[in-house]
């Protein structure tokens, strides 16, 4: 059987293949097709498949990750969609929580709103806190507002009641209205896609939800069909932003999962490498060409953050927390009009990219820099086919860096790494030591296309000991694919002191919500003993506005002690200190179903049979001032034998990527596959 | 004038490096403290001062706290020598007269920072705390009439020696608020964050030494410097001159003027608010360290807003305001309100050096206010007392090429509502409404943004309500014949017989369980005649119902609207 991953970027749209008969993995790529990613992936399927000799019928599992609904928001190309909500709320959507974005650039403006304010009716209803009815659901005017929508067209429909996580009753009767007037309209009642409280997030987030769901479903539609014809006998999943697999029903129904699942399989490909390998805490970076991502797995777990901006909406849905910034490869250097060089967030991007790419790109960037400096090879970009100008780049580099500052060429290019270095490194810091962790326990995950060229430098400028580069680090969020489980989220708001009445409620939501997860896993067609259901309870002091997750594994009626005791210490993990003698009050249950996939085993390599073997050539490479140019030696990946030592200076090529080792590092090919890096600052 | 810089990319990194530990400063205050304020809000900043006081970086939150540490530095090194400071003491300040403070909520803790025996920096912070004592709960009702009533000073006192915090000063000052464990608890967070910024730059002097690290500071300075002044270079030279006015002084009254003449020549730019009116008899004068963060806050927002925080935007700008105005109080006069007038005198920092720039970079005048508003009573459920703060914003102003925004918090503001499900949760308060004001925005070729309301049903008996508000008489002027904005107004039972309009400064009314409170911000400028308005704009704005079609014949006329609508 094979298990493939596909991953779709905006520029190439990945794969992993892996043969579960001889533990082999092999990578390929083509170019996205954005118009209709599907077509992308159709193609790179029968290309492959055709290319390696397989046959479509014993691909037993098929996984991809899609930024097709993150596009959808960012270009605002969604359905025209209308909201019902409470009298006196339909302002909420566009009020937000009334901060501007930028604090002080006032000539950043919001993003337009998705739902404009004729399509956003009130509904004569109200629903107390707790759940009781204040003002039933007044029949004519829900009629008249689904007729209003009905008569303007809508081709999708929000729903979004006040209280409604407390008392979902309202927001049926109104999904059920709207479904019976307004058939084949694609309907979000705000109480299914986020039954938490906080009516501005839920609402934005169920509008989003309206906004990509249909043309969502015409998209999973064809790619379904496109498998299909092919001849793949396998349903395909999607991984969604928790980093998680879907099946195409469930993504259908909730699309807003997906609105930042394309890095979440790149983290999640690391943390379960790492976990493998036995490196368990692990800072990822992933550098592409216009963005660096980074983010942190301890103990083989990533860390989730429950809200974000997508195109400045906001999304709340569990998902995992990686920071993005505007520092890749194609990031452009300029000197600006005071005599400071600064590196991005501009970006020559894919297109024309950088200047050494020839396709029409004038200004300098970091690849330029990496190029002019030996680090990269003109003829390695995607395993030879593609050649890369190092004159233009050094010219580049002269004219618009080196002379201006009056610095010879290799000052103004290692120059533009280090700001670019230091810019990264900041991200690291954000997501590690700021948050309380401690580096030297870390090692840094570096993939994309450019990660291994600058992790040697940003691990010393951070202080993390080491670093792990996995195999085809510019593919791995296609492997990520396969490295995943199914998973999907439940939460119930629930307000209230603790106390043992309290708890005991909790533990009936938690029942509630497990008993829910299992009917989506026989849905899934996940065997029992492959089901797992984490229970978290949001809670905080009496007198905070935030909560803090704790961990209620193993926590049954009797034991609201313990449970409160795990409260202190998750505030001490998390903030630092705990307040024992304070009132703690309960917020909301959440459950994470998990279906363990029959993931693709990672083998142990067999490694080449000596480092001289692995040997391709010699190139001079740019260290640093001390140590100018040095004569480094360059290796064939595929070819490096596991566990010998390799001494830096050297350069580590393969088809999606370039490992550097400066003078002082040394390497080792693990047993799985990974590279080793002792950066040794 | 400025030197030239020595070294591009180590500086570049240096502020990168420098940058991460003001951050890292920043997110451990604001992740460790209690107070919502200082954690939801982050209406903190943190701080990095080389040993001659000068302001090195600052991590971006509030602009409110733009260079507000500076007077404290200056005050603690006027009063101590370097030598006389330790490794591990800590400074604590928040009096505006007497330790260059903002208001007293805002507390200061200033560490000296030793490298090799000598002081090379100060790690400061700063954070609004949510009481310190005085009058009202929250320490910033509008009505004082002098600092006494506002909760306790501190002058630069050191809290902390060698590492050992004073405790008996720590208590005598938690148990003048009215939650000391929480007082405690953040003061503590505020003296650690320092001490762990400190680490980190002891950390980076190791690495880079001194004179690299002295080289690096120069090299940050100058270029922050040269940057700002290559803006004001641009700008034609000429005095150009605003007004806006509050409505009163606090109590009802006239309205009082904040007169700015912005004066540019060559690489120079004074701010002097000669013409602005007497010092208030109530809580809104503007001390010295807000009406400076407030125009470092103007002249970012306006020429550059890339600008690195630092003594290089400082440097460049001359302010001055003559003393006994609502712009430099004297002590004691109140000043705990000050966010409003602060709002207000960037409006009119904004309107003087938009006459300096072409109309397409020119916004009309936005709220340049907010409409804060406290409920307090009685929570039968917690069986305890409550208090609900609440801050509102307004219309933003309209652009050459786009209508301005609407609802949003302007300036030195930019605080969060808090969501109507909370609100209820918590409180015995029903939230009726939250909505635009339709012809809130002022008419124009492009409209001004709308202000917003937001109507509150009290549940319960001896309930408490007070407003620190303003502009309830004079809007937000248009521009380039753009029509002004409409006022805030307050009123108590909206719609029904009993119905009354309260003044900006209401206090202390005791209201009945049925009662309604209802706040309706103004809000902003218009840009443009009115007759230039697209009219597919017009029609949109008549379709959402953000304009009503009687106001539109008002402002476009009957014949324009016809054609909208056709």
């Amino acid at each position: 059987m094979y298990r493939i991953g596909v991953d779709v970027g905006g520029t190439f749209t990945d794969f992993t293949l892996h043969d579960d008969a001889d533990g082999s993995i092999r990578f390929f790529k083509v170019p996205s097709t954005p118009h209709d990613p599907s077509a992308a992936i159709e193609a790179g399927l029968l290309q492959m498949l055709d290319g390696f000799g397989l046959q479509a019928g014993n691909v037993g599992y098929l996984g991809h990750g899609t930024t097709v609904a993150t596009n959808i928001v960012i270009e605002r190309r969604g359905a025209r969609t209308g909201l019902l909500t409470t009298r006196g709320f339909r302002d909420v959507l566009e009020l937000g929580r009334q901060a501007r974005p930028s604090i002080y650039d006032y000539r950043v403006q919001k993003p337009p709103v998705l739902v404009p304010r004729d399509l956003r009716i009130e509904v004569t209803e109200r629903t107390g806190p707790d759940g009781s009815v204040l003002v039933s659901l007044d029949e004519t005017t829900l009629e008249a507002a689904i007729t209003q929508l009905a008569e303007s067209g809508v081709e999708s429909v929000a729903i979004c009641f006040l209280h409604c996580y407390a008392n979902p009753v309202h927001e049926s009767l109104a999904k059920a209205a709207v479904e019976r007037r307004m058939p084949g309209v694609f309907v979000s009642a705000s109480s299914e896609i986020l039954p938490e409280f906080r009516e501005f997030e839920r609402m934005s987030t169920t509008v989003v939800n309206a906004f990509v769901g249909p043309r969502m479903g015409r998209y999973l539609d064809r790619f379904r069909e496109r498998v299909k014809a092919i001849g793949i006998p396998a349903e395909p999943y999607t991984i969604h932003s928790n980093g998680g697999l879907m099946s195409v029903a469930t993504v259908r129904n909730c699309p807003v999962r997906t609105c930042v699942s394309g890095p979440a399989a790149g983290v999640v490909g690391a943390a379960e490498i790492g976990r493998v390998a036995g490196f368990p805490n692990l800072i990822t970076f992933d550098v592409g060409g216009t963005s660096t991502d980074v983010s942190l797995i301890h103990r083989s777990r990533p860390l989730y953050t429950s809200s974000r901006l997508v195109a400045g909406y906001p999304i709340k849905t569990p998902m995992l927390d990686i920071h993005v910034i505007g520092a890749g490869g194609g990031s452009i250097a300029r000197i600006d009009d005071a005599g400071a060089m600064k590196v991005g967030p501009q970006s020559a991007g894919a297109d024309p990219g950088p200047v050494a790419y020839g396709r029409g790109g004038t200004e300098p960037t970091i690849t330029d820099a990496n190029l002019t400096l030996g680090r990269l090879d003109a003829g390695t970009l995607l395993g030879g086919r593609m050649m890369m100008d190092l004159e233009a780049a050094r010219r580049v580099i002269h004219d618009r860096v080196a002379k201006p500052l009056g610095l010879p060429i290799e000052a103004a290019a290692l120059g533009i790494i280090q700001i670019a270095n230091a810019n990264m490194s900041r991200a690291i810091r954000s997501v590690s030591v700021e948050k309380g962790y401690d580096v030297s326990e870390f090692a840094l995950a570096a993939f994309g296309g450019a990660g291994p060229l600058h992790a040697a430098e940003v691990a010393v400028e951070c202080g993390i000991p080491r670093l792990l580069v996995p195999r085809e680090p510019g593919t791995l969020c296609a492997r990520g694919m396969l490295l995943s489980d199914l998973s999907s989220d439940y939460v119930r708001s629930h307000f209230a002191d603790a106390s043992a009445e309290s708890w005991q409620h909790v533990l009936g939501l938690f029942v509630e919500m497990i008993a829910e997860g299992s009917a989506w896993l026989d849905g899934e067609a996940v065997a029992p003993g492959a089901r797992s259901f984490r229970r978290i309870l949001d809670a905080r002091y009496r007198g905070q506005n935030f909560e803090v997750k704790v961990d209620c594994d193993g926590l049954e009626a009797g034991q609201l002690a313990a449970l409160i005791d795990r409260f202190h210490e998750a505030h001490t993990q998390e903030y630092g200190y705990a307040i024992p003698t304070r009132e703690v009050e309960f917020v909301s249950a959440r459950v994470q179903a998990t279906g363990a996939v029959n993931k693709a085993p990672q083998s142990r390599i067999t490694g080449g049979p000596s480092l001289g073997a692995a040997v391709i050539g010699r190139r001079q490479l740019y260290v640093d001032a001390r140590h100018g140019w040095q004569q480094a030696t360059v290796f064939d990946r595929d070819r490096l034998p596991v566990g010998v030592p390799i001494k830096g200076p050297a350069i580590i090529n393969e088809m999606s990527a370039t490992t550097l080792l400066f003078p002082g590092q040394s390497a080792m090919v693990e047993p799985f596959g990974n590279i080793i890096v002792e950066v040794n600052a | 004038m400025s030197k030239p810089i020595a070294d591009p990319i180590q500086m570049e990194v240096f502020s990168n490096r420098l940058l991460a530990i003001a951050e890292d400063m920043g997110s451990i205050l604001i992740r460790s403290s209690f107070s919502s304020n200082i954690k939801e809000r982050k209406d903190a900043s943190t701080a990095l001062f080389d040993a001659r006081g000068r302001l090195v970086a600052q991590a971006d939150h509030i602009p409110i706290h733009l260079g507000a540490m500076i007077g404290a530095v200056e005050t603690i090194l006027a009063r101590y020598r370097l030598d006389e400071m330790a490794p591990g003491d800590a400074f604590i300040c928040n009096d505006p007269y007497l330790a260059g403070g903002s208001h007293l909520p805002d507390i200061s803790i200033i560490t000296p920072i030793h490298h090799d025996g000598e002081v090379r920096f100060f790690a400061g912070n700063i954070a609004h705390h949510a009481d310190v004592g005085g009058r009202t709960p929250g320490s910033t009702s509008g009505v004082s009439r002098s600092i006494f009533e506002e909760g306790i000073r501190l002058p630069v006192i050191r809290i902390a020696r060698a590492g050992t915090i004073d405790e008996d000063l720590l208590s005598l000052i938690a148990v003048n608020t009215r939650d000391p464990e929480e007082r405690l608890l953040d003061l503590r967070t505020q003296i650690g964050t320092n001490l762990r910024g400190g680490a980190m730059l002891i950390a980076l002097l190791d690495r880079m030494g001194w004179p690299a690290t002295e080289q690096a500071i120069e090299d940050i300075l100058a270029y922050t410097g040269r940057r700002l002044r290559n803006r004001i270079a641009a700008l034609p030279d000429g005095v150009y001159r605003f007004e806006r006015s509050m409505d009163d002084d606090g109590f009802p009254g006239v309205p009082v003027p904040i007169v700015c003449t912005a004066r540019i020549a060559g690489e120079t730019l004074e701010l002097d608010f000669e013409g602005s009116g007497p010092e208030a008899r109530g809580a809104i004068n503007l001390p010295d360290s807000a009406i400076k963060a407030s125009c470092y806050y103007c002249v970012k927002a306006v020429l550059d807003p890339g600008l690195m925080p630092n003594q290089g935007i400082i440097d460049p700008i001359r302010i001055t305001a003559p003393p006994g105005t609502i712009v430099n109080p004297r002590p004691p006069a109140a000043v705990a309100a000050r966010a409003v007038t602060s709002n207000r005198l960037c409006g009119a920092v904004f309107g003087a050096l938009f006459q300096a720039l072409p109309p397409e970079r020119v916004m009309a005048s936005c709220n340049d206010s907010t409409s804060a508003t406290s409920v307090s009573g009685f929570n039968p459920r917690r069986q305890a007392t409550y208090v609900y703060p609440e801050s509102m914003g307004g219309g933003a102003g309209a652009f050459a090429d786009r209508d301005g925004m609407d609802a949003v918090h302007v300036h030195t503001v930019n605080s969060t509502n808090l969501p109507a499900e909370a609100l209820e949760l918590e409180y015995p308060l029903i939230l009726e409404e939250y909505c635009f004001v339709p012809d809130s925005g002022g008419a124009g070729r492009h409209r001004g943004g709308l202000g917003m309301a937001r109507q509150i049903r009290i549940l319960a008996d001896g309930t408490i309500f007070s407003a620190r508000s303003d502009a309830h008489v004079i809007p937000a002027p248009g521009v380039f014949g753009g029509k002004p904005s409409n006022v805030t107004r307050i009123l108590r039972n909206p719609g029904t017989e009993r119905e009354e309009v309260l003044h900006s400064k209401s206090s202390g009314l005791v209201m009945a369980a049925g009662e309604t409170i209802r706040v309706e911000t103004l809000g902003a400028g218009g840009y443009g005649p009115p007759t230039e308005r697209p009219l597919d704009r017009l029609a949109a704005d008549l379709r959402e119902g953000k304009v009503t079609r009687a106001a539109a014949e008002r402002d476009y006329g009957v014949e324009m609207v016809c054609r909208a609508l056709a």
